[in-house]
This record gives C-alpha cells, structure tokens and sequence, in this order.
C-alpha cells in the first residue's frame, strides 16, 4: 500500500506544473544564470560562488519540495475533500504522511544530485566521495527539519486560497532574506534582521559550511543550532496541539 | 450470524452546542437499498458520515457488522473499513491521476485481488481510461466514482446524493449499475437523495429524518399503501408539517 501511495505521489508531482516550476526549474535556473553573472565574485569566508551557492540551491530545493508538494498539497487534499475520501478507505494518516515524507526525500535526493551535476559539468566543482556522502546525509537532516516546520505551518490551514498566498509570499521572503540569491551581508540593515529571525537562513549557513566542510561548533554555529532547533520544539507542539483538537 | 450489517440505537451527534442528529434508530440488512431522505440540514450526511466511520458521535450505538464502533481498537477499524466504500458529495480524487490509475491506487488500498477488467466492462470504461479524473464530465465522475466504490467489493456501499446533477440518462445508468450490483454481492447500500422517483423505483426502505430523529422507517410500498400517491407527496406531506 505504501509503496503505491509513494508511487502515485510522484507521479502526481512531475504532473503538477506549479510544483516543477518552483522546485525543479526556478533552482537549477537560478543557480546557471547567476553563476553566468557572479562567477568571479568573493563572498564572505573567502569563498567563491560554487563554494557559496551549490549547497544554497540544493537546501532551496529541498524547502520548495517541503513547502510545496508537502505542506501546501496537504492543505489541497484537505481542502478539496481528497483527504476525506480517503480516510474512509483502510489507508491511514500515518501512510499518507509517510509516503509523502518518502516523496520529499526522493525529490530532495534528485536536486540534490542535479545541481551537484550541474556544478561539476558547468562550474568544475570537486568533491570528494566522502564529503558527498556526508553533505548528502545532512541533507536528509534539513530536510527532515523543515519537514516538520511545514507540516506545524501548513496544519492551520484549510482553505487553498490562503495557502497559496503564504507559498508563495514565504518563498520570496525566504529566497531574498535566506542568502539563496543575495549575500546575507550586503542587505540593507532591516532585512538582515528578518533574516536572522529566517529559520531557513540559519539552515542554509550551516548547510554551506558542511558542505564546505568548515563547520565548527563556534558561538555563531550554535546560535543557529540554537535557534532551529528551538523552532522544531515548537513546531512538533504545534503538530500534537492540532492532532489533540 | 446477525443478518444486517448495520444497527443504529439512538445515535445522537452535536456540533458544540447544536443538536444535529437527536436519535437516529435504524437497521440495515444485507442485500438491502435504503434511502435516507430528509430537508437540507436534516443531518443526512452526518449520519452517513458516523457509517463511513469518519465520523465521531456523542452517544448511542452504531454497529457495523456487528462491531460497536466506540468498542473497537485501530486494527478493527480498518476491518470493517476494508468491507466500506463510498461516493461522496462532491465527488473529489486525485486530480492528476487517470482513471486506471485511480483505479489501481484503490485496489492497494484495499489489498483487494479483484480484477479490474471485470469492473472496467461492467461500468464500460474503457474510453476513458487514460482521461484525468478532473477532466471527465460530472456524470462520469460520479460513475468512475462508483466503480471505485465497488472495486473493492464492499458489504456495505454508502453513497451522498450520488445522482445529483446528472441528467435522466445518466442517473438510470448509474443505477442499472447500483441494483447489478446488489444482485450479485450480498451488501447494503445506504444512500440519500433528493430524487423522491429513485426511493421508489429503487430502494427496499425509506429513513425519513425529521429534526434528527428517525419519523419513518419502512418500505416504499407500505408508505403508499397508507394513502400517498407517491413517495414525493408522502415527502411534501412530511416536511410541511
């Protein structure tokens, strides 16, 4: 039954045009034509723009898929009467729920592999097989991460309407104030302040600095360590608080 | 072994402090169709929904298949899950998936080993197939819907206003199908409509629910032996009261 569900999730992803625009077109796009403009740049730790934006774009897929196959797919199931239809079948929440995290797993995988691909045949990245199995696992970790802020956001909603909106509002304020197509750092004052309370860019910075295997356990680190997880607490007593009422 | 598959004792169900259903009494047997009829807010779809299991009620007893449904444990309730199907009003499935598919998405969810060749001939499908669900007509959605709802071969089939909208064609192909297939399967179908001429060409009994207690429960035929001239007077009679 599981396998099913995860089989026909799939499928109704690569058939659903809003979900390839924003995950598997807007990203890898993005990363080609700014890497075209901003090749030669320096960002800050000394890196160059391989160093800075493969990891940025892989973590930018991984959040559209969670936030848009998963999170906002639930509100539509709901909202159109998909989710009651079935719960009057054998299947359970608990399967639905699985086959969908399996489905954004297997997405994040693919971009994953993409824009490495995309890296190492446009901008002659290198990477090492262990530094690739390791970014990889973090990955899954992030992913899970933002899996449960989406699932807490996306739970007090009912009405595709409102759902869409907050998609797509959240995914500018994410992509601008994330550090996914401007440096954190060259931001004017106010924005950077939206961006440190941004969850999203405190997982990108450590996602980079794996990546780039410099991660270390500073101040800074844990203040995002800190930070992220707090949010996840909160969101999992959000997740119980709603299956209770 | 009890010969109904489902006994309703004075179920009641509020929304916060609005009494919907008041005391619901009711039996259904096997290889019986009833049609449950009543105004617009009468509760009809609550009390379907309390059947379909996926809904929950303050008090009283629903048995399905002779299982207390505030008594069984998860692994029951997907037992007697596995022998219900339904049409819901609206009818909504994946948008995105064909016919076919849809159709082999519900055979897991079943575990169910019936061939769908069989289930696509006999509710002539095989033109659409290949069709997304979202862009078939409002009659053959509702007909791709029963054909899900038998796939599964269900002992107890509840269908929400399923002919609503349909044209006259429409509605007596989906019932051919709906009455083929009681004749072969020993199941109940519990269904409510606003079509008084389907209750009485159709269904072995009537629930008339007024102001969410059961008034009427019996046969079409006995209804019209005590003086109406047709289930729709009987109807008008009722609600005017």
């Amino acid at each position: 039954m599981l396998l099913t569900q995860i089989k026909y999730d799939l499928i109704m992803f690569f058939r659903e045009l809003f979900y390839l625009v924003f995950t598997v077109v807007v990203p890898p796009v993005t990363y080609i034509l700014m890497g075209q403009m901003f090749s030669n740049a320096t960002y800050s730790g000394g890196m160059n723009y391989v160093q800075m934006y493969t990891p940025s774009f892989i973590v930018l897929i991984s959040f559209s898929v969670v936030f848009f196959a998963f999170g906002f797919d639930q509100v539509m199931n709901r909202a159109e009467g998909i989710e009651k239809r079935l719960f009057i079948t054998p299947i359970t929440d608990k399967i639905l729920l699985m086959s969908s995290i399996a489905k954004s797993f297997i997405i994040a995988t693919a971009g994953f592999v993409f824009i490495t691909l995309i890296g190492i045949l446009i901008y002659d990245l290198q990477l090492s097989i262990v530094n690739f199995l390791v970014s990889y696992l973090s990955l899954l970790l992030i992913n899970a991460i933002m899996l449960v802020y989406s699932h807490a956001i996306y739970s007090n909603f009912n009405e595709v309407k409102t759902a869409l909106i907050m998609s797509i509002v959240l995914f500018q304020i994410v992509m601008f104030t994330g550090g996914f197509s401007v440096p954190v750092e060259s931001l004017p004052n106010f924005v950077k302040y939206v961006s440190y309370v941004n969850p999203f860019y405190h997982l990108n910075k450590m996602y980079i600095s794996i990546w780039n295997q410099t991660f270390e356990f500073n101040q800074d680190m844990l203040i995002s360590i800190g930070y992220t997880s707090f949010l996840l607490i909160i969101s999992l007593v959000v997740i119980k608080l709603k299956k209770r009422f | 072994m009890q010969d109904y598959n489902v006994k309703v004792e004075k179920l009641t169900k509020n929304y916060g402090k609005k009494a919907v259903l008041k005391g619901i009494d009711f039996t259904a047997k096997k290889g019986e169709i009833i049609g449950v009829i009543g105004k617009n807010g009468a509760g009809k779809s609550t009390f379907l929904e309390i059947l379909m299991t996926i809904k929950d009620y303050n008090d009283g007893k629903v048995a399905v298949f002779g299982n207390n449904l505030k008594e069984v444990d998860q692994a029951k309730l997907e037992e007697i899950k596995s022998n219900i199907s339904a049409v819901l009003q609206p009818t909504q499935f994946y948008k995105k998936l064909k016919v076919k598919e849809l159709l082999d998405l519900f055979r897991a969810y079943y575990g169910s080993k019936v061939d769908l060749n069989e289930i696509i001939e006999e509710f002539e499908l095989q033109e659409h197939l290949n069709t997304f669900f979202d862009n078939l007509s409002g009659g053959w959605k509702q007909k791709v819907s029963l054909a899900i709802a038998f796939s599964s071969k269900p002992r107890l089939i509840i269908l929400d206003e399923p002919t609503t909208g349909l044209d006259p064609h429409m509605r007596n192909v989906l019932w051919e199908s709906i009455t083929g297939y009681i004749k072969k399967n020993d199941s109940t179908v519990i269904l409510s409509t606003h079509y008084m001429d389907e209750i009485e060409l159709y269904c072995d009994k009537v629930l008339f629910i007024n102001d969410g207690v059961t008034e009427v429960y019996d046969t079409p035929e006995n209804i019209l032996k005590s003086g109406y001239k047709s289930i729709n007077s009987f109807y008008l009679d009722k609600i005017s009261k």
